[in-house]
């Protein structure tokens, strides 16, 4: 199953936000891939539009998109943040 | 509001993929940085008008070395890497994300003085690099403890610089936006630019770890006497090189 979201490499910097996000909620959908620039990749695990937590930190004008339509998602438009698609976070941190 | 704040607001403030107490304290919080951030952009875009109305482009060169002064080598070694030094080794698998975040910080922050000193060089006010070392306007800087308290925070808790981070970093994303408003000198704006991303990825690991990471009161009261301490009036004057007097 192709992932709800895909990295735009000519405006992303590889900040790890979006890897950094993915992991903190355990889906981990966010990977580094094995090629010589390491860039990083949204692979099958991502649950887009059932998550959108990367988008909110997400540093760089149209590095994510919408697979299908190649709609830009950050800055994330306000239909992808609403209560109901937050994570809770009431827990303290994970520990590895 | 200055429409510029409002526009960085609902775009980069207000969205957030997390709910909970970390969330809460971040807009409170917020709404203590606002008036400040609102002030930040006015004396930004009134700067770049005064400087556009210069005789000479000298005012490019004192905006490089105001730069140079607070970005760079000391910026990197005595604000970000004290960060990393702040976590403990106990506590290493709860915060190894924060680490990898700011240990990116302490190159970007090397990186953006080499982007002043570019201005320098190509401009043609210096030949190399080493003039800047005999110049005092390019290695002091008059914000209120930069290098000393500012340093200290991260010794409090490993969470306190995420106030730092908010409310500091949006104000360098905000100067940008602001002066880029306004100044269409290529050397300035190719030096804008290139650091933009980087100076919102650095408020992002501001809003990403008070959102995340601060969910107790234990947690937060670090973080809130960072904001006690920047909010007040003589702290908050922002340097030069984003368009404050400071």
């Amino acid at each position: 199953m192709m992932p709800g979201l895909k990295i735009d490499h000519e405006k992303c910097t590889e900040c790890r936000m979006c890897y950094v996000a993915c992991r903190e909620i355990d889906i981990n959908a966010v990977i580094v891939s094995s090629t010589p620039k390491h860039l990083l990749e949204i692979d099958e695990r991502c649950i887009y539009p059932k998550c959108t937590v990367c988008l909110m930190y997400c540093p760089v004008e149209g590095s994510i998109v919408d697979a299908n339509s190649g709609r830009s998602l950050v800055p994330p438009p306000p239909e992808v943040w609403t209560e109901e698609m937050r994570w809770p976070r009431t827990a303290a941190p994970k520990c590895a | 509001m200055q429409p510029l704040l409002q526009d960085f607001l609902d775009k980069w403030v207000y969205p957030t993929g997390f709910s909970g107490p970390g969330v809460d304290f971040r807009l409170r919080q917020t709404e203590r940085c606002i008036p400040l951030w609102d002030k930040l952009v006015t004396q930004a875009i009134q700067s770049a008008e005064q400087d556009l109305k210069a005789v000479s482009d000298e005012w490019k060169a004192a905006r490089a070395r105001a730069g140079y002064a607070a970005e760079g080598p000391f910026m990197s070694i005595k604000q970000m890497s004290t960060q990393i030094l702040s976590v403990t080794v106990d506590e290493q698998s709860k915060y190894i994300d924060l680490q990898r975040m700011r240990a990116r910080q302490i190159w970007d922050e090397v990186k953006h003085g080499q982007l002043h000193a570019d201005v320098l060089l190509r401009g043609g006010w210096i030949k190399r690099e080493e003039e800047l070392m005999n110049d005092a306007r390019a290695n002091t800087q008059p914000k209120l403890s930069y290098f000393g308290m500012t340093a200290m925070f991260p010794h409090i808790h490993p969470l306190a610089r995420a106030g730092q981070h908010y409310y500091i970093e949006a104000m360098a994303c905000l100067g940008i936006s602001a002066t880029l408003s306004v100044i269409d000198d290529p050397l300035i704006r190719h030096q804008l630019r290139s650091q933009e991303a980087e100076e919102m990825m650095h408020f992002m690991e501001g809003k990403y770890q008070i959102d995340a990471y601060a969910l107790t009161p234990e947690d937060q009261k670090p973080i809130e006497e960072v904001f006690d301490f920047l909010l007040r009036p003589w702290v908050s004057e922002p340097s030069r090189a984003l368009g404050g007097s400071a």
